[in-house]
């Protein structure tokens, strides 16, 4: 356990000492601010029918895919590329410490830098709280929708970063894989096969966050989320192992 | 300490480590030599757990890496080639990280960050980035770093590239120091550094071990025995024949202007005889001199392939 503490606190110092943690984070409540006014100018228009405005932040609205699929990669790419690169590999694989703990750790680090990443938005909130009555269950089941999204997201990026040295190459694959996982749910509405459309609703990640914003908690899209970040931690864990067989 | 049984790594279709066996015992500090592409940092690597072998077995501390590889890497203090740090962290904070990777208690890291800093001598840049570092420094980082669970056994592969020679000096001191309460295996290809540091040295070239002994046998064993540098002022030709008359000699070679070189027969010191036959001839004694091999000759010997003859006969001075 402390061990694993101690990797996370490394890729904590990592990611706010480099200049690029504070351009993602920039960029981020920038882009974040900016959604957050087309929304509520979006609503305060008396045509559009009346919805909450954290349904639609909370994954309602394109900005925030494109966003999130772009930025996780950004986030996980260094994480075992990075380490490769510089040789510093060989130092943390013989220390006394498993392939799983040195996956884990980073793993949680990237966790926790996205859920920091979030951490703003709360502000809107606050704000919303001061013109109209906001249900905080429905606020919460968005974060945690959010957080959900984290873990599957990181558990990806993190495994293409153990597949080369190169951090651009490791982003681009985490983000073509990404796409992959968000698009394949959306063919939902191409298709007519009834058992087809079941299974791609089940992956739908839109749907996902559209429930847990609207205050909805199931526990199947919990089971879908974890148990894939689950597979790509353990695959990543397989990859690292590999390393040594090459 | 450290038992390795015909250890092999093959790459493809090559054994870049092929059958190698040794033994290290307690307290040893052991100079691996080869040139650069022999195996050294493989064999090492293998030890260490970083890459596993592909036939052979490793015994570190009496436990089996096959059985136990997180048991041998917390006995080992290891130090790569390139010493790769993280530059974003302070030397004290990345001092903490590898003494919580290595799981030492916490009640104990601010007294081994004090002992190792004290010993690598970075107590002075503890506070300081280790990306604004030289490179002496980042090995010292590096060596305190690889000493802090206080590990039997430290594997230093080429501890000493890319010092100044002030540096080197400096972190040769250090390493005969730690030679006195660890085990060292310590690879390199400078060979006044094995002379110094090293009470024993295997010479590995192209994936085989090819000598294992102290510096003093492997010196012995490569010529058998000791040569002469005689120079006489006496007629060329007379001197030859009559050098090649004495009991015990089993060459002279004239090298010109009455210089010569003396290979002996036996263990016998051939200098009084040779002394004796300049005062009866008349010769004037210049110079006369016994050189032993240096580490060096042996080492080309052993590891040049196109062995017709010993390039390397230069006569060297030992510095013992």
């Amino acid at each position: 356990m402390r061990k694993t503490l101690a990797l996370i606190y490394r890729e904590l110092v990592a990611y706010f000492s480099s200049p690029l943690a504070w351009v993602v984070l920039t960029a981020f409540l920038f882009f974040n601010g900016y959604v957050f006014w087309l929304i509520t100018a979006y609503l305060n228009d008396p045509r559009t029918q009346a919805m909450t405005p954290l349904k639609l932040f909370f994954g309602g609205t394109i900005f925030f895919w494109l966003f999130l699929l772009f930025v996780v990669p950004v986030i996980t790419m260094r994480l075992l590329a990075e380490e490769r690169r510089s040789g510093t590999l060989e130092v943390l694989l013989t220390a006394p410490v498993s392939e799983g703990q040195v996956v884990m750790g980073k793993f949680l680090a990237a966790f926790i830098f996205y859920l920091f990443l979030w951490l703003p938005t709360v502000v809107y909130v606050v704000i919303l709280k001061q013109y109209a009555a906001i249900d905080l269950y429905k606020v919460a089941s968005g974060y945690l929708g959010i957080a959900l999204l984290g873990v599957l997201f990181a558990a990806v990026g993190l495994f293409t970063s153990a597949f080369t040295r190169n951090q651009i190459v490791a982003a681009i694959f985490a983000f073509a894989v990404l796409v992959v996982l968000f698009s394949v749910g959306l063919m939902e509405q191409l298709t007519t096969n009834p058992a087809l459309k079941g299974v791609l609703g089940y992956m739908n990640l839109w749907d996902h966050m559209d429930d847990f914003a609207r205050g909805l908690v199931d526990t199947r899209r919990i089971v879908y989320q974890l148990s894939l970040a689950g597979l790509f931690l353990f695959l990543t864990v397989k990859v690292v192992e590999a390393w040594k067989w090459r | 300490m450290i038992q390795v049984e015909g250890l092999t790594k093959r790459f493809v279709t090559r054994n870049v480590v092929d059958r190698v066996s040794f033994f290290v015992p307690e307290g040893e500090v052991l100079g691996f030599l080869g040139p650069n592409g022999a195996g050294k940092t493989t064999t090492m690597r293998m030890i260490t757990g970083f890459l596993p072998a592909t036939a052979g077995t490793v015994r570190v501390a009496g436990i089996d890496l096959d059985r136990d590889p997180l048991g041998v890497r917390s006995q080992i203090g290891y130090l790569p080639e390139n010493v790769a740090l993280y530059p974003e962290m302070r030397v004290a904070e990345y001092l903490r990280y590898r003494a919580a990777l290595e799981g030492v208690p916490r009640a104990e890291v601010k007294k081994r960050l004090a002992e190792v800093s004290e010993r690598c001598m970075v107590g002075e840049v503890l506070r300081q980035l280790i990306g604004t570092l030289s490179k002496g420094y980042r090995q010292r980082v590096g060596l305190a770093a690889a000493l802090i669970h206080r590990p039997r056994v430290l594997i230093l592969d080429e501890p000493t590239v890319g010092l100044d020679p002030r540096q080197i000096v400096k972190i040769r001191e250090l390493i005969v120091e730690l030679g006195r309460d660890h085990t060292v295996i310590l690879s390199t290809h400078i060979l006044p550094e094995v002379e110094q540091v090293c009470r024993r040295v295997l010479i590995i070239d192209d994936g085989r071990l090819v000598a294992d002994g102290t510096p003093d046998e492997l010196r012995g064993a490569a010529t058998g025995t000791a040569e002469l540098q005689v120079e006489l002022e006496a007629p060329q030709a007379d001197a030859q024949v009559a050098l090649a008359a004495l009991p015990g000699v089993a060459k002279v070679s004239s090298q010109g202007n009455g210089r010569f070189r003396i290979s002996q027969d036996g263990a016998n010191d051939l200098r009084r005889e040779v002394f004796r036959l300049a005062v009866e001839k008349g010769w004037t004694l210049l110079e006369l001199r016994q050189t032993t091999p240096s580490l060096e000759d042996v080492f080309l010997r052993l590891t040049m392939r196109d062995t017709t003859a010993p390039a390397a006969a230069e006569e060297e001075e030992v510095h013992a």
